[in-house]
């Protein structure tokens, strides 16, 4: 029965390395491949952070193993040894992992910098939409095709709900705003998430690597309706997008007469 | 060893399991019916309920609409409830009781691509239903087994797949709609009472929205786009991303809601103004005699009641089926003035003249602040009565006051059709009138104008003042206010 203790305390690390190993081939961390560049580096930060808990994880069990180990094979009729501690030991465990924090914090800051800081966005970045969360929808504007986009809406913006649609290739930016309570701009599969807070206008860059839809959904719980507000990022090539804005202005521009819907039936 | 213990705890956690998924899979875990309306309710006893050989209006109801679990598809309905009508041609025998039943449909049908049963309507089958084994969509030929008693003949009616839109419809409306609308659609769900403006109730067959003439119920494709799109302004989101079929059969299901509402209302109307409980007692008090307006009423039932059940459905089957043709749709008789300043200040003009009148409700910078939403109105349905505060209401009895133009929020829509519809059909159910007898051109001046609204760096900075006198602005005289509750 000793033994299994410590034998038991062995399995689970030897799981763990198991896991950890087979995981990122299997896809088990994450929904899918990185869908942007931010989105590689947010993984590669991820295995980094993984590699190191997976390591401390794994060298604590097999310690905490040998020890079992160790007392379960000792003749029971041998005194106990007490030890009052040790200082040196007790400042490597405490130096060593504070070095691995800062190390971690340090390594991150970049990737963080590129993400948030408005100033290190990329510089020839193009605003292409605006997008207003609201119980429990999100209501996509888009500048009138060859304006700026701007905080205030113009005449000729084009508007449109649950459906954004980027050109892939190029970072974008989405002036992420809320019309009531706090939301959360999150596509799972590009890595980004950001929060709506009230009064504020966020910018928020991403590069979609390729062509394709990828989910939008809110991840800052928002009232009872949560659940549903889901709408798709459309992700194409900046032509196909350009032909979507000409058709989303025709239709907002329908004026119901024959010869507009015979215009827009093309 | 110490496993025996979680080792039991575990069965047990899978016996639990086990009988909540036996539990869940019966109805009863969503047990849900529809409620009657309020007019119902203050039906007399009998008018409610039906004497013996005489059916009420509840009875009526369910007999045509069923409840939630077991829906009822009335035929006449202009509803899509899926599958198909079809009559039986001829039917062979295999060995084992196997039968082939050959089947052909309606002309302008089609046989679904897959059956799974054949629901009779009609022959000695009635109300039956046979798992169909195979099925071949090009012959139309379903392999049943059946047993001998069974009695079906040519020319016997049946519905391939019947009802599948509107079970499917029932299940998304049930998850996505119910807890603001309400499972009879009477606007009333859970969620409801958090929200302003309050979520439609379809029993009036009213839906605000809508691309169809003043007199026109909605079509379906002003639903679908209520239903795509959503309405900015109210709670109610988009559906963007459920499936076209998920669209159709969701709508397909408010439609069956609205039918059965309005069907109510109408057999209530047949009966309300001499057998509500408040006219039976208003008639005894008049020294009328109980066992007369009993005999009257048993008589009405037997007799009108039965005669109005047919032709309301059937008028109703008519005008809802009216809204989806061509005659029904709003369409300018010219295309959109361009958006020119003349045209705005034109617009603009219009907006402030005393015959269109739009700055009354909606203020003369569109701001919806006009002198009505301070007025108090009167109540149409108590007499003489104001209600208690001040501003327009809808039908729904609901404060619905006028829109404010200037936020550049447009809850049926922003294209210009969308307010060219709200303008010349109105607003049904609200204050918000039809303007049709006002010329198109004029209509697509206001639309300008309004589409500018929100973009004034002055309020009517178009450049012209109000041309009608303020005088005029003023509330109504007749205006008093009543005491609090």
């Amino acid at each position: 029965m000793k033994k299994f203790w410590a034998l038991f305390f062995f399995f689970w690390p030897t799981v763990a390395i198991i896991v950890c190993a087979i995981a990122p081939s299997r896809g088990w961390w994450f929904p899918g491949a990185p869908m942007s560049r931010t989105g590689i580096q947010i993984d590669g930060l991820f295995y980094l952070i993984l590699i190191i808990v997976t390591i401390t994880f794994v060298g604590t069990q097999y310690v905490l193993g040998y020890a079992l180990w160790r007392g379960a094979t000792k003749d029971p009729r041998e005194k106990a040894f007490f030890s009052h501690g040790s200082h040196k030991l007790e400042i490597i465990w405490t130096i060593v992992p504070s070095f691995i924090l800062v190390f971690i914090s340090l390594s991150q800051l970049d990737v963080l910098a590129e993400i948030r800081v408005i100033s290190k966005f990329p510089e020839k970045s193009t605003k292409v939409a605006e997008v207003k969360a609201r119980q429990f929808e999100w209501r996509i504007r888009y500048p009138k095709p060859g304006t700026e986009l701007t905080t205030e809406e113009n005449p000729g913006d084009l508007y449109f709900v649950n459906e954004l649609h980027v050109p892939t290739g190029k970072p974008v930016i989405v002036n992420l705003r809320t019309q009531d309570v706090q939301h959360a701009f999150f596509s799972p599969q590009l890595r980004v998430k950001q929060d709506a807070v009230p009064g504020l206008v966020i910018p928020i860059w991403f590069d979609v690597l390729e062509v394709g839809t990828y989910d939008l959904v809110c991840a800052e719980l928002c009232g009872w309706g949560h659940y549903k507000m889901k709408a798709r990022i459309v992700a194409q090539s900046q032509s196909s997008v350009d032909k979507y804005l000409t058709q989303l202005t025709a239709d907002q521009n329908a004026d119901g007469t024959k010869s507009e819907a015979a215009k827009s039936g093309e | 060893m110490s496993l025996t213990p979680s080792l039991k705890l575990l069965t047990l956690a899978g016996l639990l399991s086990l009988v909540t998924a036996i539990s869940g899979c019966t109805d009863s875990a969503f047990e849900s019916s529809f409620v009657y309306s309020q007019g119902t309710l203050s039906l007399m006893r009998e008018a409610r309920d039906g004497t013996k050989e005489n059916l009420g209006v509840k009875r009526l109801l369910d007999d045509r609409f069923g409840n939630p679990q077991h829906l009822k598809a009335w035929a006449e309905m202009p509803i899509d409830f899926g599958g198909a009508l079809t009559t039986v041609v001829e039917i062979k025998e295999l060995p084992r009781g196997r039968k082939v039943i050959k089947l052909t449909v309606e002309e302008g049908q089609t046989l679904p691509a897959k059956a799974a049963n054949l629901k009779f309507v009609t022959g000695g089958f009635a109300g039956a239903g046979l798992h169909v084994e195979e099925w071949n969509s090009e012959t139309g030929e379903a392999t049943v087994t059946a047993s001998e008693s069974l009695t079906i003949s040519a020319s016997d009616i049946c519905a391939v797949d019947g009802g599948t839109v509107l079970t499917a419809g029932r299940m998304l409306y049930m998850r996505h709609c119910s807890h603001c609308h309400g499972t009879s659609g009477d606007g009333n769900g859970p969620t409801a009472r958090y929200m302003t403006p309050k979520p439609r109730d379809y029993r009036n067959g009213v839906f605000k929205f809508k691309s169809t003439n003043d007199m026109s119920k909605v079509s379906r494709n002003d639903l679908s786009r209520i239903v795509k799109y959503g309405i900015p302004g109210t709670y109610m989101p988009s559906f963007l991303l459920l499936k076209d079929e998920d669209h159709h059969a969701i709508i397909e299901y408010v439609r069956f809601l609205a039918l059965r509402g309005e069907y109510e209302r109408k057999l209530v109307a047949e009966l309300s103004s001499d057998f509500s409980e408040n006219a039976y007692k208003s008639r005894i008090n008049a020294s009328e005699k109980k066992e007369d307006i009993q005999k009257e009423l048993v008589e009405f039932l037997a007799v009108d009641l039965k005669e109005s059940a047919k032709t309301l459905g059937a008028d109703l089957a008519e005008i809802w089926a009216a809204a989806d043709t061509e005659e029904a749709a709003i369409v300018p008789s010219v295309a959109r003035i361009p958006d020119t300043p003349e045209s705005r200040r034109r617009g603009r003009e219009l907006f402030l003249s005393k015959t269109l009148n739009c700055a009354d409700c909606h203020g003369i910078d569109g701001a919806g602040n006009g002198p009505q939403t301070i007025a108090f109105e009167k109540n149409p349905l108590k007499a003489d009565e104001l209600y208690n505060e001040p501003g327009l209401h809808d039908d729904w009895d609901n404060l619905n006051q006028p829109r404010n133009l200037q936020l550049g929020m447009y809850r049926g829509g922003r294209r210009p059709i969308d307010l060219f519809s709200r303008i010349y059909g109105g607003i049904k159910g609200s204050r918000m009138p039809s303007f049709k007898t006002t010329p198109h051109e004029d209509i697509w001046h206001i639309v300008n104008y309004v589409l500018s609204i929100p973009f004034e760096t002055d309020p009517g900075a178009t450049g012209i003042a109000p041309s009608v006198a303020p005088e005029s602005l003023v509330p109504p005289a007749a205006v008093t206010v009543p005491a609090a509750n």
